[in-house]
């Protein structure tokens, strides 16, 4: 046992980060699988989590192989320190966060290559990153990703409400609301097999790297329990500002679109991970929804909405990369450095947790709206204190005033 | 600068062609199913029609019953 306190603690922080960020990997992901059959009521929101929560758990404990590499080729696999991977996972926790909090669907696995990247560009310089990996790991699958599953999912979508034109919505229903229960589970169980994988393969190479598990090795039973129930536990938990974004933020889903949107996306996120093109869960179904809607006539597709999810998926490496790097400034600087960086992680989730209580989204009203607000609209104007008008105790009158002023103004 | 094109062009194409009969054999099911009901509700006989659009759901599970087959390591 040559190992120092100094390092054992810096390891077991780097495990417990690991974990923090496999539950905000399984939140974030929660809406992939269910926010379809959630939208359509195929599924009850608290059932479709819970469903959601054990496919993930199982999921995970089926991997037999875990990812051996966390690189994922964007830099040389042996400047992996664990002061990296710890600051690549806070850099992947305050990203996830942030995008939660907008209600916006990004990839997880965006995220933890950003902060990693972040992190090796800290430590050895940005020279030691293959820029070509990131067009053909990232931009060129962002692109792709939705694309196909959006393809698919129109001509499904079509398909579905041809064939069924004349069959009364009494009895396509719940047809149309199995299909979908079905592929939404099979999304769930196929996102804890890839993504349970991956944190995993993090702790094990921080065991390894600590020189605590001999290199080669298959991950601990504990590593894969744990694991297991971390993103088991971030499914459940719901994710519900993403969940409504993707639900109903994008087009409203009735169920023929909801089935084959469902469709569309196990079969793309299968496809990809058989024949070797990986895309991203997130993308894929994202793509699906948005294709379902282009593909019903009459359906409001929000673009706006697209667009901004589309920025955050552009956003998420750098963004992830520029908390890594900052974290990895920290992380280096031995215990103390450590702590001042878990202090500045816990003061981080807090207030974005807070802020996320302002226009909370829970089960119970996560079909309820379109839109995830942070700190717009509703927030009582401050800024005008002396303004009868915006009187806060006369919420009605004061708008009432207002508009009478436009009036007389126009 | 290496990109699989081939592995790009095989996922575009088993992805849509798999959502696709999917949907088919789910709508076709449930058109027929519903045909069958409407039917025997006016008091016609719907043995074949009601049999084929079961059918037709059983191939729909077979798809998914295979997607679990993907997914699962220890199967292949």
């Amino acid at each position: 046992m040559g190992i120092d306190v100094t390092e054992l603690f810096v390891v077991i922080t780097a495990i417990a980060v690991a974990l923090i960020f496999d539950y905000t990997n399984g939140f974030h992901d929660s809406a992939n699988a269910m926010a379809g059959p959630i939208a359509t009521g195929a599924l009850r929101p608290r059932t479709a989590v819970i469903l959601a929560a054990l496919l993930n758990l199982l999921g995970a404990c089926l991997a037999t192989e875990v990812a051996k590499t966390i690189s994922g080729g964007f830099f040389d696999e042996t400047l992996i320190t664990v002061p990296i991977i710890l600051a690549g996972l806070v850099g992947a926790i305050i990203w996830n966060l942030l995008t939660w909090l907008l209600g916006l669907p990004s990839s997880s696995s965006h995220a933890l290559f950003g902060g990693l990247i972040g992190a090796v560009i800290v430590g050895a310089g940005l020279a030691s990153v293959h820029g070509w990996v990131i067009v053909s790991k990232v931009l060129l699958p962002a692109i792709v990703a939705p694309l196909v599953a959006g393809i698919a999912a129109i001509m499904a979508t079509r398909l579905a409400y041809r064939i069924t034109r004349r069959t009364p919505s009494t009895h396509t229903n719940s047809g149309y609301k199995y299909g979908q229960a079905f592929t939404a589970s099979l999304v769930a169980l196929a996102h804890g097999t890839s993504d349970g994988q991956k944190t995993m393969g993090v702790i094990t190479l921080v065991l390894i790297a600590a020189n605590l598990q001999a290199p080669g090795t298959a991950p601990q039973w504990w590593v894969i329990i744990a694991a297991g129930v971390a993103i088991g536990l971030g499914t459940y938990s719901g994710g519900w500002r993403i969940m409504r974004t993707m639900g109903k933020g994008i087009v409203e889903i009735e169920t023929p679109q909801g089935a084959a949107s469902g469709a569309a996306t196990s079969a793309t996120i299968l496809a990809s991970a058989h024949f070797g093109f990986g895309l991203s869960t997130t993308h894929v179904s994202t793509g699906s929804i948005l294709g379902s809607g282009v593909g019903r006539e009459g359906a409001e597709v929000r673009w706006s909405v697209a667009r901004r999810m589309l920025f955050a998926w552009l956003l998420t490496l750098p963004g992830a990369a520029l908390v890594g790097g900052l974290a990895a400034l920290l992380s280096d600087q031995g215990i103390f450095g450590v702590i001042a960086l878990l202090t500045l992680l816990g003061t981080a989730c807090l207030v974005i947790y807070f802020l996320s209580r302002r226009h909370r989204v829970s089960h119970a009203n996560v079909t309820d709206s379109h839109e995830v607000l942070v700190l717009a609209a509703a927030t009582p104007p401050t800024t005008y204190a002396n303004d009868p008008r915006l009187d806060p105790l006369k919420p009605k009158k004061a708008k009432k005033a207002k508009k009478a002023k436009t009036k007389s103004a126009a | 600068m290496h990109i699989d094109w081939a592995a790009l062009g095989t996922v575009a194409v088993v992805s849509i062609a798999m959502s696709v009969i999917f949907t088919i054999l789910l709508a076709s099911g449930i058109r027929l199913v519903s045909a069958a009901k409407i039917k025997s509700n006016q008091g016609g006989s719907s043995t074949a029609t009601v049999s084929l659009g079961y059918v037709l759901l059983g191939l729909a599970g077979l798809l998914v019953l295979f997607g679990i087959y993907l997914i699962v390591p220890q199967f292949h």
